[in-house]
């Protein structure tokens, strides 16, 4: 009885992991009533937006309802872990570069070269495109990109009197300076900088800017010990003088969003930011916010186009052509970016990026400026699978070295060899 | 004495005729419950169980390890480090909470003015539950520069990020689980109404001090319901996850100084897809949570009270 | 045959509540303000909530503590009506999951309750074990082959999922609380109604469950409110926007990446209070009912 059972469930199991989708990519449109289901996370603005852009696509495809499921991020990640290990995963998906790889490697998602003339993609840029490319198969179209900058209070520089070096050229040291002057002309009640470490890519530049990279082409963790221990060093340094908030304060930010960060509350000066949540940033602080370029660029490029986020389709979808053509949609339509506008990133696709920019106006219009000002490198390599979780360990061991609870050459081989250890287990 | 004694000799010998077998009735009365294993929890339970022999990543089918997972978990020094955060949880947090509820439900329970209000009072931070408001909430009070701070800052002592240290998180999180002491102490305050007056009224005759009424009537009689409440608030703290979760955003930081059991045993399952080994975790946890109840039904036959 | 519930008055007389002891009034004044300390530290969290529900977005984060410089009501008109349906769709799926939650377990376990507190059978022990057992097993490992095993019974976006297993008396807690309850009811009462020539389900249903109103009232409260917060199997569950429940729409507004609109958030975070608030108000009367209103003192 016992083993009967058993074996029921491995095979119910199976069962929810087996199965493929039903008909070809590049086919052509069902006339049949059909529903597509689309997923993605965000907040209630972009809950409105999507759903309008949805109600558009319907007007033209009345037998295709598309179904829009939106959640918060990290109910986002669980539910489609579980929809997909039952093999009842939504058609179309949000999805991001930390967990690209993970999912497309493990057969999860459609190659959308496949989809042919259901989804053109001879818009997009082709170092975006790349972003969501593995093995020469484009699993993820980049709905927008963003860049990493700094984000500067200039209400407060002026305040405090402090004026940037030129940030075509400035370095790591002449950032530490100014930090320290704002500190002090403040008198303890702003920092000059607030604290990063916390996601994945200021260890990118860092590594770049060093003439390393976090992951070899290959996938394995490439970046050297020394260089990683160098970064944390940094924070570790700004943090003790007193540039940067104490360690708990800047922990606490870290893990509090965007609204209750130091640059959207006016406690830090600058910050470290992806250039397109300039907007959001300016709202919350209701002062003047400026993008600057990341320090070092002048003599090493660190920078890079990272995609905000990605377009994917389930490798097991029951219509793919279908969820092509709407993706083709999202992706290709002006109407639709007219209502979307920045909201997952600036556009990646060239011609809209192009026609919107016109339209945007003052933060937006500012963030798209300096994205196109930016000179950027090859994308680093995508996420390996088995790394979807890389973001968690660098904010552990950065905790542990502002807290002084490990050095920084402590943390970084920690930090390298658990990196490691997850890749090589998936 | 006397009274009391006379008393507690009326209920310890039933006296009633042998108990003969009620298999058919029993049988009736657990229906529901034996179709809910049998529909509802067996199936999960059992596949959770084969999944930990398994490497299972969600996306692809589960592949048979053998003991593989039961062998990292011996060297697995994160685990090891959870199991430390969670048994301090478990052994401060859960003595001081049922203090709290007991000591509250004692004094809210006679002939008080306004109690209804006290207790609804008292009860609300467990109604709040763990939405983004209380993550936002918690940072307003115990953060840097929150609530308490400023108040030690009135006093001139410079107070750290509560939550954020990890020095002082986890103490943080016992202070949060004691403030919502409402659930159990609803539930003494629902036991303690089931102790008839007439024993106190004994008492008082034969000149019973308080602390003589709470000894010899109150605590063997409510003895129950203060077993259950051990019991379900030991299985609640070796689960707990949501106040961890909350407070630190899910990662069980800083530092992994909150990363309860359930809480590492989720990370690796949904966020590193390795949901073999969270379940061969889950059941090591089911061992621990079981060999301490174990102990605890043990040893409530020297102190826990029925009246059958 | 004489009426059971009759019987139960013929026991003593009841005593007024009061009799026990009574404070000095230096001492009464000293354990109310001690206790309304107590109540300030206790309501802090709920006023700060209705404040900053009250605030412009902006303001929530940059100027801390509970005194509101301007009040901003479209907090609430704006995030009623933020998402997909107007915020007492949500309000009226947690309903109804609660209130079949509340039946489910009402019944079932009492039932469970009944036969493991009073009645003797082969294996009982082992039943009961098994029982525990099952609350000890962390979600997070079921819920997977359970999503896979409900999917199969398509039930997926629908409320069966949360609702069925609660009338199937998978929740232990209640069964275990309600025995520990049980069997603190003096045994004399069954004895007295099985002479009367009672079976045992009207023992259960006139004996039994009068008498453990306040074990049923403390169910059905922490039902309420353990459903009504209840987070992750809701969002696993519940994949279509049109059957969200209250916490997987209270998180829709809230995305850590971007700006929040953190006023209506904290609007309907209050307005979904409320339910329990009152459930709560309402349930603890029955708490202290019980025997203290069936006659045995």
């Amino acid at each position: 009885m016992r083993k009967v059972l058993v074996g029921a469930l491995a095979a119910l199991l199976l069962a929810g992991c087996g199965g493929s989708g039903g008909g070809a990519a590049d086919g052509d449109l069902t006339s049949d009533k059909i529903e597509l289901r689309f997923t993605w996370w965000g907040s209630d603005a972009r809950h409105q937006r999507t759903q309008q852009v949805i109600d558009l696509w319907q007007k033209d495809h009345p037998n295709i309802t598309v179904k829009g499921e939106f959640k918060e991020w990290n109910g986002y990640w669980d539910s489609l872990a579980t929809t997909v290990a039952a093999n009842d995963a939504p058609d179309v998906i949000q999805m991001d570069e930390l967990y690209l790889a993970s999912y497309a490697e493990r057969g999860a998602l459609l190659d959308l070269g496949t989809a042919g003339k259901n989804l053109a993609i001879t818009d997009f840029d082709a170092k975006a495109l790349a972003t969501g490319a593995i093995d020469g198969k484009q699993y993820g179209l980049p709905t927008g990109v963003t860049t990493y900058s700094l984000i500067a209070n200039t209400d407060l520089l002026a305040k405090y009197n402090v004026t940037l070096p030129d940030d075509a050229t400035w370095t790591w040291d002449d950032l530490k300076s100014v930090g320290d002057r704002i500190s002090k002309a403040s008198g303890g009640e702003v920092t000059g900088l607030q604290s990063w470490g916390f996601d994945i890519g200021g260890v990118n530049i860092w590594a770049r800017q060093n003439g390393a990279s976090l992951y070899a082409p290959d996938g394995k963790v490439a970046i050297p010990a020394d260089i990683l221990a160098k970064y944390w060093q940094y924070l570790l340094d700004i943090s003790k003088q007193g540039i940067a908030p104490p360690a708990s304060v800047s922990v606490e930010r870290a893990g509090a969003g965007l609204d209750q960060s130091g640059t959207a509350t006016n406690k830090s000066a600058i910050g470290t930011w992806w250039n397109s949540q300039l907007t959001s940033l300016a709202k919350a602080s209701g002062q003047n916010l400026k993008l600057l370029r990341i320090p070092g660029e002048g003599t090493a490029t660190g920078a890079y186009y990272k995609p905000s986020m990605f377009w994917s389709i389930s490798s097991r979808s029951k219509h793919p052509a279908e969820a092509a053509a709407f993706v083709n949609f999202l992706a290709n339509s002006q109407e639709a970016a007219d209502i979307m506008l920045t909201d997952r990133g600036i556009p990646a696709n060239t011609k809209i990026r192009a026609a919107l920019t016109g339209k945007l106006e003052g933060t937006d219009k500012a963030a798209a400026e300096f994205l196109d000002s930016v000179k950027v490198g090859e994308a680093p390599r995508v996420t390996p699978n088995g790394a979807s979780d890389v973001e968690a360990i660098l904010k552990r061991h950065t905790e542990s070295v502002l807290f002084e609870r490990e050095t920084p050459q402590q943390a970084a081989e920690a930090f390298i060899s658990e990196l490691q250890a997850g890749i090589d287990a998936a | 004495m006397s009274a009391i004694g006379e008393l507690q000799r009326l209920n310890t010998s039933t006296g009633g005729p042998p108990r003969k077998r009620d298999t058919k009735a029993a049988l009736l009365f657990l229906l529901p419950w034996f179709a809910g294993i049998l529909l509802i929890t067996a199936g999960p339970v059992a596949a959770s169980f084969v999944l930990g022999f398994t490497d299972y990543n969600l996306i692809q089918p589960p592949e048979f390890n053998g003991l593989e997972n039961i062998q990292r978990m011996l060297t697995d020094e994160r685990l090891h480090h959870s199991l430390g955060v969670t048994f301090t949880y478990v052994f401060v947090s859960v003595p001081l909470q049922l203090a709290a509820a007991l000591g509250l439900a004692m004094l809210l329970d006679r002939g008080m003015r306004g109690l209804p209000f006290y207790r609804s009072a008292f009860y609300l931070p467990s109604l709040l539950g763990s939405s983004v408001a209380i993550a936002v909430l918690w940072r307003q009070i115990f953060g840097a520069e929150g609530l308490i701070n400023q108040m030690l800052g009135f006093f001139g002592i410079e107070g750290t990020g509560w939550i954020s240290d990890p020095d002082t998180a986890l103490s943080t999180l016992i202070v949060l689980n004691v403030w919502t002491f409402g659930a159990p102490m609803v539930i003494f305050l629902a036991g303690l109404r089931q102790i008839p007056v007439m024993y106190y009224e004994a008492a008082q005759i034969d000149g019973a001090g308080r602390w003589t009424q709470f000894r010899r009537i109150t605590v063997p009689l409510l003895s129950p319901i203060i077993f259950f409440n051990l019991v379900l608030q030991i299985i609640h703290a070796f689960q707990s996850f949501t106040q961890a979760f909350v407070v630190s955003g899910g990662t069980g930081g800083p530092s992994d100084s909150t990363m309860f059991y359930t809480l590492y045993l989720y990370q690796r399952g949904f966020h590193s897809f390795d949901m073999g080994y969270a379940s061969a975790l889950a059941w090591l946890l089911l061992l621990i949570i079981a060999a301490f109840t174990a102990v605890n039904f043990w040893a409530a036959k020297r102190w826990v009270f029925y009246d059958d | 045959m004489t009426d059971l519930r009759e019987r139960t008055h013929e026991l003593p007389a009841p005593v007024p509540e009061k009799a026990v002891k009574l404070p000095g009034a230096g001492r009464s004044i000293a354990k109310h303000t001690g206790l309304i300390l107590l109540t300030l530290v206790m309501l802090y969290p709920v006023i700060w909530m209705v404040v900053s529900s009250l605030r412009p977005n902006e303001e929530i984060f940059r100027s801390p503590g509970v005194l509101p410089d301007s009040f901003r009501f479209e907090n609430y008109s704006e995030g009623w009506t933020a998402l997909a349906s107007p915020f007492g769709h949500y309000l009226i799926n947690s309903a109804i999951v609660v209130l079949g939650c509340i039946l489910g377990n009402l019944v079932s376990c009492s039932m469970a309750a009944y036969a493991f507190a009073r009645l003797e059978f082969t294996g009982k022990k082992l039943w009961f074990a098994i029982m525990l057992g099952t609350i000890m097993l962390p979600i997070h490992v079921i819920i997977v082959p359970q999503y896979v095993m409900f999917s199969q019974f398509g039930w997926i976006n629908t409320f069966l999922p949360l609702i069925v297993p609660k009338l199937l008396a998978t929740d232990a807690f209640f069964v275990f609380l309600m025995v520990q309850f049980i069997r603190g009811l003096p045994r004399e009462l069954d004895e007295a109604a099985r002479i009367d020539g009672a079976g045992h389900p009207r023992i259960f249903l006139q004996v039994i469950l009068p008498l453990m109103l306040p074990a049923l009232a403390t169910t059905t409260i922490f039902t309420f409110i353990w459903t009504w917060n209840d987070f992750f199997s809701q969002l696993i569950y519940l994949t279509d926007p049109e059957m969200y429940t209250v916490p997987v729409a209270l998180r829709s507004y809230v995305d850590a990446t971007v700006s929040t609109s953190w006023g209506s958030m904290f609007a309907m975070s209050v307005v979904s209070l409320l339910p329990i608030f009152l459930a709560f108000l309402v349930g603890q009367r029955f708490l202290i009912k019980g025997i203290a209103t069936t006659g045995i003192k």
